[in-house]
Parts: C-alpha cells; structure tokens; sequence
C-alpha cells in the first residue's frame, strides 16, 4: 500500500518519494494514459489516487502561475549582496518558471504526439521556445540527429528500445541543461565554489580556474569551471557524457559538445536568466542557444510539491526556516515506488 | 628569536650553578618561554585549526579515510575481499542481540550479492563517511552539507538551532542535527530506514537505529570521526567507532560524479550516428 498512500492526501510532504514515484509517473503513466490538458502540470504526487481524467488545474493551488513571457536581463555590475569572499549572494531555493522537461520548442505546448483534450491557442500566447538562438527557436539538427529525436518522440509514447525511456525516469542525472526546468533546486555558495543541488544530482562549480579533467572521463552533469564577470555567473562545462536527453522531447548533444554557461542574475537577486550555447560539430549544424527563466522562493513559502519542495523547519523560534528532505531517487526507483522491499533487519 | 638566545644563557649559567638539575631546568625553561609567549601560541593546537566566519573550526575541504573500517569494522585477518585490520570498534566488537548476530551472519555469507553498495544505493551514516571514496564538505553556520563522491549522494547537518522533526520520514542518511561542545560539532541523527549496511562484512542496523557522532579537528588536516551506535532491535547496548579523515592533499583535486547506479542503461544514450 505503500505506493497509494503517498498518493492520497497529505498535510507533510515527503519529497524524496515524492522524486521516485513522481518520475515513474512522469515517465510511464502520464504520456500514456492521460490526456492532458496542460502538459506543464507536473505528476499529480499531491492528489488522490489516480483516475484516467488529468486535473484542469494545477494539483497544488500554491503553485505560482507559469510565465508565458519574461524579461531580459542583462550582463552588467552587481550591486547587491556580497558574501564574505567577494561572490554576489544569490543562494537559496530557485526553479524556473515557465515549464518542464515536456517539449523544448514549445514549452506549454504539451508534449508531442499526446492527444489533447482542449486544442492549442495562437502560438505567441504560450512561453517561447527554449531556443533562442537560432531565431526560430528549432534545434538546428543535422539530418541523422533530427531522425532519431523523432523515432524517440514515437518511441517515448510505446517504448520499444531501452533508449526510448527518458534516462531521467530512471533516475539519472537530468544533467545540462535539463536540471534546470525540472524539479526546483538549491543553490549554495561558498569560498572557491557555487553547489547545485538537484533532485536528481548536483553539480559542483569551481571557481578557482583548475584545469578541466581527463578529456577521457565523461559524465552525466560534466566538470564545470566557474568565473563571477558582475552579476554573471560564466561556467564552463567539458567532459560532458551527452547522456541526459534534454526532456520528452528528445534533445542531445552529443559526448564532444562544448557548453558555455552564463546566469545573468538581476538586480533584485530573485530572478536570473539562465543563457547557455551549446557547441557540437557532430550534431548539429551550427551553435544555438537555450534560455531558461528562474526564480527565487524566500522561507515564507509554502511547498507547492514540485517547483518548491522544502518544508518548515521545527524550532524554538518564530523565524520561517526552509529546508529540504534528502534527495532520493533511484534506490526507490524500482517499481511504482516499491523498489526498495527488501530489508537487512531480522524479521519482526 | 631574542628569546632563544635568552634561553641558551640562562640554560649555561644555571647548568653551572647546578649540574644535575637538567630535567627541572627543562620545565623552567619551557614555563620562562610561555610566559613570555601569546596564549595562541602555546595552545596552538587549537589556534591552527581552520575557522569560518562563526568562528567554529571549518571543516570545509576534501577529506577521505585510510582505514579498512567500510572492509570490516569489527577486528578481521586479511581475506580475499578485505585487507586486515585491528578494526575501529571501541572494546572490539559490536554488542549484538543473539537473533541480530544470526542475521549478520546471514549477510557475511552473501556479501558479494547482498550489499547494498553494489546497486549503487546512498551509503547512509555513518558508512558514508568511512566509505573508501572521498567526501567533500561545504560548511556555512546554518548548516554542514557532505557531497559523498560515491552516488553523489548528498547529506545535510543542519546546525542553526532546528530539530528532528515531528512527522519524519524513514530517510536513507537519517536526519541530522548538530551542535557546537567547544570545538567539536556533535551530530544526532535519528529516523532512518533499514535498508543500508555499515560495511562490507554485513554489519547492520534497523530502523531504530540512532548515531551520535562527534566531529573533531585535530589539526588543519585531519578530522577525528566519532560514532556511537544505538539501536535496541538489534545491538544490546550502544558501541563507539572512531576513524581518522585525512584531507587530500593533491593540487586540484576534486570529486570525480560517481552515478554507479546509472551503468545497467547508460550504453543506450545519447543516439548515435548510424
């Protein structure tokens, strides 16, 4: 029963289950059977057991609205909080604002190939394609590449090869770009190093001009080397595996892609834009762009189940303390959130 | 310097005076020196330690053990999964409850297929710390955050006044809070699940296990670890391990993501060029 419950109803959120289950909806359950009328809606980990009719509206009602638009932000001096060592203070809880991981062109757009129940608007009154460079917002695929994101767009529908499942769903890192408009996440700062920390990994960001790795070693999240130019973060990601696909949509680069990162943050310190070229010759006929808005969320906020997932902290006193559970995944990733039934206790 | 050759004058002129008395002049020597010296100095055990902004030692760094404790904790001969060693058990051995040393034995037995490790699973406390692949930790005064390099699993000790809380979770690392005893950071973590082990040799826990560590800076590079174990379904009364954390010294050495767990499926991503 243990899958149910954390289906049903609950006044505490556990957000570690919460990933398992979630990402085994997200990835088996919700393309499959539920028609969905705003594909952005996140699982519905916060309602009741599931029926075959997808919610209209949002499953938390604290959820902030989704943008359909957002402000440019530019690259230019900080003037805000600093910490001890010098790096603008913009730690805290952060998620993006117009979507998920479900169509990359499209981001409201719903995910491709899923039957709708309410036909599209217009275009423009949906958020912009995460491209942003080239000015159409397409992935300037070469031909071979543009084949296969399309046999695994029918293919994430009814799988038919292992590739065909999203490699998040199974609990790997979501990667670059993808951790970023996936679950909300946790940025910390200290002397030498920005940490990211995601539902699904974490990245670590020097910022002391190491060289990279081993051109060799190839992983999930790459090694990232960080520099603060104002209120920009500028990382620069190598050793980048090329594994995570960007969403169900079915980006990639490739394992000989270069990524330049920056998150230009504004003056406010509650919003950057994050703004990164990918450059892989194997892939794709040109370099393009992908922009990504996010938020900041303060300790008064409540939970909403997906962009914000910390809770209050219990103390003695009256300050609103966020903090976040452990961050789980595929330990309990092994079936509708009943992986993990095995115990090394003696029996009770 | 002035003082050294000060020293030496003294030592000469009263060495004259009493020719035997070399040991007592030692310690007047040594006592002359202190006095003369900044406090910081002379504790300066305490005083080289790295500090944050709180002023409590930083334990910030990149730090991994030498010991075989995640081979075996309690004593053991070399074998062919595990070098030997005297352990890291106080008085030896772990005070188990007949039905629980029977279950222990259960898991030596299938080690090779049982341990939680080999899928890749979060190590969970106190094994992480002592696991055979670095730990890098961020400190900040609110809180201590632990990136183990094996499954990249992430463990937060939160040390700004806040407690366990009342609606918890059965969580893989269990729930952390700390506080400061002078220099050393004491951590209780309770609320954990069942589902891990503490070593290779099947030592294990339920989920009525709660740890009290004891984090403490010996000098700037190296960490004394401390954990007491209690757990009444299956020890019958608490233990104590302790192991050392060295911090690595190499020039730019960094954590290396170990996502183990994602080798069954990654050979099926990205596409590839036909």
């Amino acid at each position: 029963m243990q899958n149910m419950n954390s289906l049903t109803p609950s006044s505490t959120h556990h957000p570690a289950r919460h990933a398992a289950i979630g990402l085994w909806l997200a990835s088996i359950l919700w393309p499959a059977i539920l028609p969905a009328a705003d594909a952005q809606t996140p699982p519905a980990s916060e309602k009741p057991a599931p029926t075959v009719v997808a919610p209209a509206a949002p499953a938390a009602q604290n959820r902030r609205p989704r943008e359909t638009t957002f402000p440019a932000i530019a690259s230019e001096q900080w003037r805000g909080p600093r910490l001890a060592d010098g790096q603008p203070d913009i730690s805290g809880l952060w998620s993006n604002t117009i979507g998920n991981h479900g169509n990359l062109e499209d981001p409201q757009g719903g995910v491709i190939g899923e039957a709708r129940r309410t036909p599209l608007g217009p275009r423009e009154q949906r958020a912009p394609s995460r491209v942003s460079d080239p000015a159409d917002g397409k992935f300037p695929f070469q031909p071979w590449a543009k084949e296969k994101v399309d046999q695994f767009r029918v293919g994430f529908h009814n799988p038919t090869y292992p590739g065909h499942v999203e490699p998040n769903a199974r609990c790997a890192p979501g990667g670059v770009p993808k951790s970023l408009y996936w679950h909300g996440y946790d940025i910390q700062q200290y002397p030498g190093y920005v940490l990211f920390v995601f539902d699904n990994g974490s990245r670590i960001i020097h910022l002391d001009h190491k060289p990279h790795l081993p051109s060799k070693l190839k992983l999930w999240n790459g090694d990232s080397r960080g520099h603060w130019e104002g209120n920009t973060l500028v990382v620069d990601v190598a050793n980048h595996n090329g594994k995570a696909l960007f969403g169900r949509s079915g980006e990639f680069v490739s394992e000989h892609a270069r990524i330049q990162e920056k998150y230009i943050f504004d003056k406010s310190g509650k919003r950057f834009n994050y703004v990164a070229t990918f450059d892989d010759p194997t892939v794709y006929t040109r370099p393009f762009t992908i922009t990504i808005p996010a938020i900041k969320y303060t300790e008064a906020e409540e939970s909403d189940g997906w962009n914000l997932e910390a809770r209050w902290a219990k103390h003695d006193g009256k300050a609103q303390i966020l903090e976040h559970d452990e961050r789980i995944c595929h330990e309990n990733n092994g079936g509708f959130g009943l992986g993990s039934t095995e115990t090394t206790s003696p029996a009770k | 310097m002035e003082f050294r050759v000060f020293d030496r004058l003294l030592q000469d002129r009263l060495l004259q005076v009493y020719p035997t008395a070399k040991s007592t002049l030692a310690l007047l020597v040594l006592l002359l020196v202190a006095f003369f010296l900044p406090v910081e100095s002379v504790l300066a055990h305490s005083a080289k330690l790295p500090r944050g902004i709180d002023k409590k030692p930083d334990f910030s760094g990149i730090w991994e053990t030498t010991s075989a404790a995640d081979d075996d904790l309690e004593p053991h001969t070399a074998r062919p999964d595990a070098a030997p060693s005297a352990g890291v058990v106080e008085g030896g051995e772990i005070p188990y409850l007949p039905q629980a040393l029977a279950q222990r034995k259960k898991n030596f037995e299938s080690r090779t297929t049982a341990d939680p490790r080999l899928k890749g699973w979060t190590l969970g406390v106190p094994r992480g710390i002592y696991y055979r692949e670095p730990i890098q930790i961020f400190q900040r005064p609110r809180d201590v955050t632990i990136v183990h390099q094996f499954g990249h699993s992430v463990r937060t000790i939160h040390t700004n006044q806040t407690q366990h809380p009342d609606d918890p979770n059965d969580w893989w690392l269990g729930d952390s809070r700390g506080h400061w005893e002078g220099d050393t950071l004491v951590v209780d973590v309770k609320h954990f699940n069942d589902k891990t082990w503490l070593d290779r040799a099947g030592n294990f826990h339920s989920d009525a296990l709660h740890v009290i560590e004891r984090w403490t800076l010996v000098d700037a590079n190296t960490i004394e670890y401390q954990a007491t174990l209690d757990d009444e379904k299956v020890y019958s009364k608490p233990w104590t391990i302790k192991v050392y954390l060295h911090r690595h010294p190499e020039k730019d050495f960094q954590l290396i993501e170990d996502y183990r767990y994602t080798l069954d499926y990654d050979q099926y991503y990205p596409p590839k060029r036909e």
